[in-house]
């Protein structure tokens, strides 16, 4: 198979002027590639648009690592790489399409990621393998590693966690998105994983817990973690999968939002209205 | 070919390894907590700065391992054959299988060579590898190959999955022998049987040949270090020449070589009776020693000569295996 592009490849180019635009620009974006199958992902692109939007507005191009540990959350870089020109519309519209490399759940053929898997709990451990390969080289490349709260109950999960303080992989961020959603439900309703701040700092992480919605806040934790010298770095970002898209009904299935026509209709008018109020 | 008792080499794979890597600065070194149990100790002394200690950690090393292969590096993973296959089978389809990457696992402690019991006795590991797709599956007889077996798949497309024995082995071949993967090998010619064997029940298709050819049974020995690619066109053409044909395993009889034969000979239509020796469907025991176990569950000399003398339907009491006396420091099949 040919190897798909990931943001790291040299000569990637990309700027963010307004972070804040770029994350309504990955709702608007994530509505429209969800929208021909009338469901899908995109509670995954809700609760982590800020987030996504901050790694872009902070990675050096070709030069920073993205992992992406949940393969259903490869519609947000998918859908930010799109906004920034390094995915081509035909690719973007054929998000999970029949034959389409920009599969819905993330493959060795995903453009965008260094890496990414389906089955959860698994990417944490690439960022590992990433991080002592550019330890080896010499490179300072940072790893941003977006991690889902559901992946915590994987044990594999822990066993990398307890290996990245051990050997003091300080180049390391995950973006632990809590947004407390899993498929059977509320993951907290299933498996306690509070207090999810303190295990990790338990593990010898350097942790911020934070509002995973705010902007600043997510900017600020970046360079907080950059200069947590000897210890990796987890974001532990509060979200929610039905923020920033009004008009959701109450009862939508964080996990797996159905979108029919009607609705998506009503969802591009209002992040259309609200990326236009933006620039205004 | 040397005859038995063999004479024995002590860890030859930990020397090699460390040899190879000399040469090849993209050898990572990648230990699952049996640092020494797997021989790459001397790795950790000699080249520390490519040794990783992943731990008791085997889905994290299997992950780890598949992005260091990414990035170019080719790393060697080291544990026990169950702890390699089992527990971490998710991560090495989809971290290392799928991406075709090229992750050397190196599985120690194949079959009932071990008398640690169900939880340490890889009899399934060959049939876990050889299901992924991109997997290459490796099983060598003797320290000849073991000697070779690094620098013989280092470069091979995909992953590799080597089974090795452990501490002690023994010297079949003669030293000029060399190891050719992907290429079953016709040790002995024989026209009755054509017995395929692939790593330590090498040493006992060759005793039961033997054994039977004082008894006018003509038995073809073929050595198969590679269960995967399978060298079908050897296997089709000692097939084709025999009336019955028989293979040795320390394995379970499902999924591994047996199987491997069983599909070649069937798809190309020989109809010939096969023979699986091996586990037979069970798991093991915890025992004192190995060749106990090599004897109860059906995988000794005496075991494949009443297999081949039975499936010729040849009259009388078979044949007796020659006595496995082995001086210490030597080696005899059971």
């Amino acid at each position: 198979m040919s190897a798909p592009v990931p943001i790291s490849a040299p000569g990637t180019q990309w700027t963010v002027p307004d972070l804040r635009e770029l994350a309504l620009r990955i709702r608007l974006r994530a509505v429209r590639m969800v929208a021909p199958q009338g469901f899908g992902y995109l509670g995954q692109a809700l609760s982590s648009a800020e987030q996504v939007a901050a790694v872009f507005a902070t990675a050096r191009p070709g030069v920073d690592r993205l992992v992406c540990s949940p393969g259903h959350y490869v519609i947000g870089p998918f859908a930010a790489a799109a906004e920034l020109g390094l995915l081509s519309e035909d690719a973007a519209a054929g998000y999970g399409q029949n034959g389409s490399p920009v599969e819905a759940i993330g493959t060795e053929r995903s453009p965008v990621m260094d890496y990414t898997c389906g089955s959860l709990g698994q990417g944490l451990s690439a960022a590992l393998g990433f991080a002592l390969s550019d330890r080896l080289r010499g490179s300072g490349a940072r790893i941003f590693t977006m991690v889902s709260d559901g992946e915590l109950e994987e044990g594999q999960v822990w066993e990398a966690a307890l290996f990245a303080a051990h050997h003091h992989l300080d180049r390391l961020v995950v973006l632990l998105d809590a947004n407390n959603s899993q498929v059977d439900g509320p993951v907290d309703s299933i498996t306690t994983l509070e207090p999810i701040a303190a295990k990790w700092s338990a593990f010898g992480w350097h942790v911020q817990d934070l509002d995973g919605h705010d902007p600043d806040a997510l900017a600020a934790a970046l360079a907080g973690a950059a200069a947590a010298a000897g210890r990796p770095s987890v974001l532990v970002c509060r979200t929610s999968t039905r923020h920033g898209l009004d008009c959701l009904p109450p009862d939508a299935d964080g996990h797996f939002i159905k979108l029919p026509p009607e609705l998506a209709a009503a969802a591009v008018a209002e992040l259309t209205g609200k990326l236009e109020a933006r620039r205004a | 070919m040397r005859e038995p008792p063999y004479p024995t080499e002590l860890r030859p794979y930990g020397r090699a390894l460390v040899d190879l890597a000399r040469r090849r600065d993209e050898v990572l070194c990648l230990s699952g907590d049996l640092t020494r149990q797997c021989e790459v100790d001397l790795f950790q002394a000699e080249i520390p700065e490519r040794f990783i200690h992943a731990g008791m950690a085997e889905a994290n090393m299997m992950s780890m391992a598949g992005a260091l292969a990414r990035c170019g590096h080719i790393p060697f993973v080291h544990t026990f054959g169950v702890f390699a296959t089992r527990r971490p089978f998710d991560q090495i389809a989809n971290a290392i299988a799928y991406p075709g990457l090229p992750v050397r696992i190196i599985g120690f402690m194949p079959g009932v060579s071990t008398p640690g019991g169900p939880s340490h006795q890889a009899i399934d590991d060959v049939a876990l590898m050889r299901t992924l797709p991109n997997m290459t599956v490796v099983d060598v007889a003797d320290a000849v190959e073991v000697r070779q077996v690094a620098a013989a798949v280092i470069d091979l497309p995909g992953p590799v999955y080597v089974r090795l024995k452990r501490g002690e082995i023994p010297v079949i071949f003669d030293d000029d022998h060399v190891l050719r993967l992907g290429q079953a090998e016709v040790l002995l010619p024989g026209d009755d049987v054509a017995l395929f064997a692939s790593g330590m029940m090498l040493a006992a298709a060759l005793a039961a040949a033997r054994a039977l050819a004082s008894h006018a049974v003509s038995v073809s020995v073929i050595n198969v270090p590679t269960v995967k690619p399978l060298d079908t066109a050897t296997v089709r053409a000692a097939a084709a020449r025999a009336r019955v044909v028989v293979s040795a395993e320390n394995h379970t009889i499902i999924g591994g070589l047996g199987s491997a034969v069983a599909e070649t000979i069937a798809e190309a239509g020989l109809g010939r009776p096969l023979h699986r020796v091996g586990l037979r469907d069970t798991f093991a025991e915890g025992s004192l020693t190995a060749p106990y176990l090599f004897g109860k569950y059906g995988l000794s000399t005496q075991a494949l000569i009443e297999t081949i003398w039975s499936a010729l339907g040849r009259p009388g009491p078979p044949p007796e295996a020659p006595a496995a006396a082995a001086e210490s420091g030597e080696y005899s099949p059971v």
